[in-house]
């Protein structure tokens, strides 16, 4: 839960008079962020990287549009979401999920590994365990529904507040947390059927 | 509190966001009951790993490729532009320029409607000659038609009209073919001559009917009831395109040769149906048509009349030689002619005033 350093408004600025140096500084800023989101909500590390070049395209090509700068964030992470919700369908209806269960291998930085089904926190200082885990949350991830995978990725992987949540998503803070609660016993019960 | 409740505040009590009471009631909840209590810590270890897993590093290519992709579309982009811009104009901008377009559209396929069924009849019609020759054609079948309309009304004409001086009786019953086809070249040669060098009035006279034509001639003029009866509209038409005769009158005192002409005309039951400075085109009952001509031909006595006959090669159109054709096999199969009905019973007489 980092949160990355603010883009200066002189970088933005220069960005929508098409100062491509300024783009690359502003790509170089957020690429993680973007990268993550991707990779998480759609669980392939080549589909985020694409995805991710894809949204940073589109905000040079529509960072004139962007009227408050001091709004980049929230319009970036907007821009990333609706990516991520159009990919996913696109993927979705070429059936590149329904193969995907979890006993499959599961694709991770440094490759795939073999899903193991067993209860990685009875060993968890092993690297190899907290790979397994990350495995496990990554596969419950897609077993959800795609807002409550939303709400998981953006608050329990990349820390935004509620305030923010509910700014992107344009939903009350209230709304958010409940549905948030119903997102995680969701997981839970995904990584309860399998780690049994 | 009961056990949902309590799992309904597990979120909260994970992030301390319950108050001191709920937690306190929440926690006792989950001493006393081992379900929840299961629950919760499945709950927490599911979060435990949530915290766990950490970010993934970005691919060193990312930013150069992502470069990359970008100058391709640049190069791509200026022939996709051109067909976005349309799309990206507002609506205010387009409504009025498709309206345009639909107009355009709906003015064209009315203007190709109404055009084609024109195209297609125009071969259809008869090409329009500018010879005097085929104008005169058409004057005559104009006549016939409205000589025709004139037939019921009957006039009668005075037989006491003065005779009309120099002219001779051009011979009537065309006795040869051959010497009809003969001939023709002259009637040409003779007509320029006429016109040119002439001193004497003569009449000049061109059969433009063959055999059976001037046989036709000959048939004494039928009752008018016959001709009432058979005239149609149809037979007006075919009247008209039947070969008609041409006198050549040479005259010295063109008045005069006018009157007497009008006269002998309405003598013989007919009428000078159009005048044309020294052309005059008279219908006449076929049966009057040899007295009239002898009439025309003692007209003067002092003049010179020569007589000729020919196959008029100018009126040899269409309708005239397909007529005779026809009138040849009719002869050959019927033996002889008869009138049929009363459309044979006029005819046309073209009669040019040369003076001298």
């Amino acid at each position: 839960m980092k949160t990355s350093p603010k883009i200066q408004r002189e970088v933005i600025e220069s960005c929508k008079a098409g100062d491509e140096r300024a783009f690359a500084e502003i790509v170089l800023h957020r690429q993680k962020r973007v990268f993550n989101i991707a990779y998480r909500m759609l669980g392939n590390l080549e589909e985020a990287k694409d995805l991710a070049q894809e949204v940073f395209i589109s905000v040079f090509e529509s960072i004139k549009d962007l009227k408050e700068e001091g709004k980049f964030d929230a319009w970036l992470t907007q821009i990333t979401l609706n990516h991520c919700r159009n990919r996913w369908k696109y993927l979705k209806r070429r059936h590149y999920f329904n193969s995907d269960s979890l006993d499959d291998p599961i694709e991770t930085e440094d490759g795939d590994i073999p899903k193991a089904i067993y209860d990685p926190s009875e060993n968890p200082e092993t690297l190899y365990e907290k790979k397994m885990i990350q495995q496990l949350i990554q596969g419950g991830l897609q077993k959800l529904k795609e807002d409550q995978r939303e709400l998981i990725v953006l608050r329990d992987l990349q820390g935004f507040s509620y305030e923010e949540m509910g700014e992107w998503l344009g939903l009350p803070e209230g709304t958010i947390k409940s549905k948030l609660h119903r997102a995680r016993m969701d997981l839970k019960q995904v990584l309860e059927r399998s780690a049994h | 509190m009961d056990c949902e409740k309590v799992r309904d505040r597990f979120s909260s009590l994970w992030e301390k966001e319950l108050t001191p009471v709920e937690k306190k009631t929440v926690k006792e909840h989950l001493s006393s009951c081992p379900a929840c209590r299961r629950e919760f810590e499945q709950f927490e270890k599911t979060m435990r790993w949530l915290q766990s897993v950490g970010e993934v590093e970005v691919p060193d290519e990312f930013l150069p490729e992502l470069l990359k992709k970008m100058e391709e579309r640049k190069r791509i982009a200026p022939d996709k532009k051109a067909t976005e811009r349309w799309f990206k104009f507002p609506l205010s901008l387009k409504l009025p320029v498709q309206a345009v377009a639909m107009v355009a559209i709906v003015f064209l396929v009315l203007y190709l409607t109404k055009m084609m069924p024109m195209e297609e009849y125009r071969p259809k019609e008869p090409e329009p000659t500018s010879s005097p020759l085929s104008l005169e054609k058409k004057s005559e079948h104009a006549l016939a038609q409205k000589e025709g309309e004139r037939e019921r009304v009957v006039l009668k004409t005075s037989p006491e009209a003065p005779r009309p001086k120099d002219v001779e009786r051009a011979e009537t019953a065309v006795p040869i073919k051959e010497r009809l086809e003969a001939t023709a070249p002259q009637v040409k040669a003779e007509e320029k001559k006429a016109e040119v060098t002439s001193s004497k009035t003569e009449v000049m006279r061109e059969q433009t009917f063959d055999l059976k034509e001037a046989a036709r001639v000959k048939v004494p003029s039928s009752e008018p009831e016959k001709i009432e009866k058979g005239l149609s509209a149809q037979g007006k038409l075919a009247m008209a395109s039947k070969p008609h005769q041409e006198i050549i009158l040479r005259i010295s005192d063109r008045e005069k040769a006018i009157s007497q002409l009008h006269k002998l005309v309405k003598q013989f039951g007919g009428e000078i149906v159009m005048t044309e400075g020294d052309r005059f085109l008279a219908s006449l009952p076929k049966g009057s048509f040899s007295e009239f001509e002898k009439e025309l031909a003692e007209l003067s006595a002092s003049t010179r009349t020569d007589k000729v006959f020919a196959r008029k090669p100018v009126t040899g159109d269409l309708m005239a030689g397909r007529g005779v054709e026809k009138e040849e096999v009719d002869e050959k199969g019927k033996g002889p002619v008869k009138l049929a009905n009363g459309e044979e019973s006029r005819m046309i007489v073209r009669i040019l005033l040369v003076q001298e």
